[in-house]
């Protein structure tokens, strides 16, 4: 049943600034803070730029500079897919004898999936193959720089008003009467004092080259609106020929009504991300640099710590009547691992979801390590775990299959949901070993333990007809 | 006609028609020159003859069938209806058509669905796994593409398929068996 691991069935659910509830392969584990992040909770940084077709980077000034653009592909202002050059050859006269015709390479750009061509909106064909094609320039383009400027400067302006109405009230509040008693306040007073002067006169100095103002001319009202043409009623309308609204957003500079004018744009790229955590400042997500690698620097993911609880099968569930469901349980890390898993109790602020009651075995569960190598290695014993088989169904490397007991409450069409709490058993090996722990323990010995619960939910299907 | 059921039964191949033995054509059917059929194409003409131009490439696990429409039952009398298909289509990998009337320079892509009550006029492109049952005449030079099956007009009809056709003609017979010409003009005796 494939649809029993989907990653939405079982939520673990993350304290931070707002509740939320996850699949656990969604969320970040903060080992320093010892707690689960999801992605509301993190601050996104970006790291670098990328081109999702050509896969170049670029760095964020010159990203900015493009307006977040890549310089070589295009993007078919039809169905938004990645354009492709393509190559004709056409019979174009020598240069130096107009009598004889030559094959020349023209080029144009095409999409593969909606066969769009740029001669549809009458691009001629360029004769190189990169580089020749231009996107059409806004005819608002100077007025908006214009008033961009402006509006910098005016911004710049303010800001120093600001920062000199600040030093101002400082320098009030400290009358020349402390400069006397206090020969340390004096002299402190004189740095104090020193300080606003020569800012003050930097930016005066700033001020005096910055003497050409930027005047703009308002924006004018037209009484006048062009007329709607005549037939606009009447002429029978040819859908191909108008755009959606999606192709017309996509280029806010025109948005163009008709199918004729709609240009390629160049393509959009696409960034990479770190993120890092709020409370302590490190960083839970860092990815590489290369825009062709998918690995990470740092990937401090909840997966690869917290052991992951899954559905295994589901009877049918009834009404009112007690039903073993199969859950398995999987160790991430290299440690044995003891679980203790708890019912919610009856006034949990965290319990808004569960509609049946669930049973949990009482007994501590413990999880093997994860070892890489166990498939390979023959002549290792099995570990030698004392499972109950009433609670305990199967066991397999890092992995057990264990029972639960749950009885729906509510006789409704909504899923069955259950709700428990899950407290388990992690050793830090981030935080860094006390210097009084000496002598051969190793690092992972010398961490201590520390005991971490979470509010696992579980959505279990509708009750059987 | 009822009263010949086995004399124009049989499968008309011209000559320069390169047909693969592992395809399976049945009933009435008609393949001009410069065609090429590749194995594992199904042709089935069962609900009248099928006639299929010159210079079409028919790919891989093409169905084109000339079938009952579904609520018809074979044994109730039915004026059988001839499906034409023009030249230098393309059927792509996959694909099932039982347009009627095809004309010149269309492409199906791959697992298109066209339907029986459509008709293809030339360079039209139906996109891959579209599927198109309406009942109407699709426009010249049109393009339907995309999982809402979105459409628009091309400028330009799609280029014929030669250097594929040429090659494809030198090679398949390198690998299989072709089937044998079978002049249009011999009749049953």
């Amino acid at each position: 049943m494939a649809s029993l691991l989907q990653p939405d069935r079982v939520v673990y659910l993350v304290r931070g600034e707002k509740r939320i509830r996850a699949p656990l392969s969604q969320l970040y584990f903060c080992r320093y803070c010892s707690e689960l992040r999801s992605l509301e909770c993190v601050s996104h940084e970006v790291d670098s730029h990328y081109c999702p077709s050509c896969l170049e980077n670029m760095p964020s000034a010159e990203a900015k500079l493009k307006k977040n653009r890549c310089a070589n592909c295009f993007d078919c202002p039809c169905c938004m897919h990645t354009l492709s050059t393509r190559a004709t050859n056409i019979p174009a006269p020598l240069p130096d004898d107009p009598t004889k015709t030559a094959m020349k390479k023209a080029y144009y750009l095409a999409c593969g999936f909606c066969r769009w061509t740029s001669r549809d909106v009458g691009m001629a064909d360029k004769s190189v193959a990169s580089g020749g094609w231009q996107e059409p320039e806004n005819p608002s383009t100077q007025r908006i720089n214009k008033l961009i400027e402006y509006y910098q400067q005016l911004a710049h302006r303010e800001k120093q008003d600001r920062d000199r109405k600040k030093l101002a009230r400082r320098r009030q509040c400290m009358p020349l009467a402390f400069s006397e008693k206090y020969g340390l306040g004096t002299r402190l007073q004189r740095q104090r004092s020193g300080a606003p002067i020569s800012s003050l006169s930097g930016l005066s100095l700033k001020e005096g080259e910055d003497q050409k103002e930027i005047t703009i001319e308002p924006a004018q009202a037209l009484d006048e609106v062009e007329p709607l043409p005549e037939d606009c009623y009447t002429r029978p309308i040819s859908l191909p020929e108008v755009t959606t609204l999606r192709q017309r957003l996509l280029q806010p500079d025109f948005q163009p009504a008709g199918a004729s004018q709609l240009h390629p744009r160049h393509k959009h790229l696409l960034m990479k991300r770190s993120l890092r955590c709020r409370k302590c400042e490190h960083n839970l997500s860092k990815p590489e640099f290369n825009p062709t690698s998918i690995k990470f620097k740092i990937q401090l993911v909840a997966v690869s710590y917290i052991p992951e609880v899954r559905i295994m099968s589901i009877p049918n569930l009834r009404n009112m009547k007690e039903s073993q469901v199969l859950l398995t349980l999987t160790n991430p890390v290299e440690n044995i691992t003891h679980v203790t898993l708890a019912p919610c109790e009856d006034e949990d602020p965290d319990d808004i979801n569960s509609t049946a009651k669930v049973m949990v075995p009482s007994k501590e569960l413990v999880l093997a390590g994860k070892d890489a190598a166990a498939e390979y290695d023959e002549l290792a014993e099995p570990q030698d775990f004392q499972d109950d088989p009433d609670v305990v169904a199967f066991r397999k490397s890092n992995k057990i299959g264990f029972f639960i007991r749950v009885i729906p409450q509510k006789d409704e069409d909504a899923d069955v949901t259950v709700s428990f709490k899950i407290r388990h058993d992690f050793r830090n090996l981030a935080a860094p070993v006390r210097p009084s722990e000496e002598g051969a323990d190793t690092a992972a010995v010398a961490a201590e333990a520390i005991w971490l619960t979470h509010h696992v939910e579980l959505r279990l299907g509708p009750l059987a007809p | 006609m009822a009263d010949k059921p086995n004399a124009q039964k049989s499968v008309k191949i011209a000559a320069g028609a390169v047909i693969c033995v592992e395809s399976e054509i049945r009933g009435d059917v008609t393949i001009g020159p410069r065609t090429v059929v590749h194995p594992k194409a199904r042709i089935i003409a069962e609900a009248g003859p099928i006639v299929i131009g010159e210079g079409n490439l028919i790919e891989e696990q093409a169905l084109i069938i000339n079938g009952y429409p579904e609520n018809i039952t074979p044994e109730s009398e039915v004026e059988p209806k001839t499906m034409t298909i023009g030249m230098n289509n393309v059927f792509e990998v996959g694909c099932v058509s039982q347009a009627l009337k095809i004309g010149d320079n269309n492409v199906i892509e791959s697992k298109a669905d066209v339907g029986r009550n459509v008709i293809l006029t030339s360079g039209c492109i139906i996109g891959a796994f579209c599927q198109v049952n309406t009942c109407e005449v699709i426009p010249e030079n049109t393009v339907i593409y995309g999982s809402g099956c979105m459409r628009r007009v091309q400028t330009e009809r799609p280029q014929p398929q030669t250097l594929q056709l040429d090659f494809l003609m030198k090679i398949l017979p390198n690998y299989h068996h072709l089937k044998k010409t079978v002049k249009a003009g011999h009749t049953a005796s």
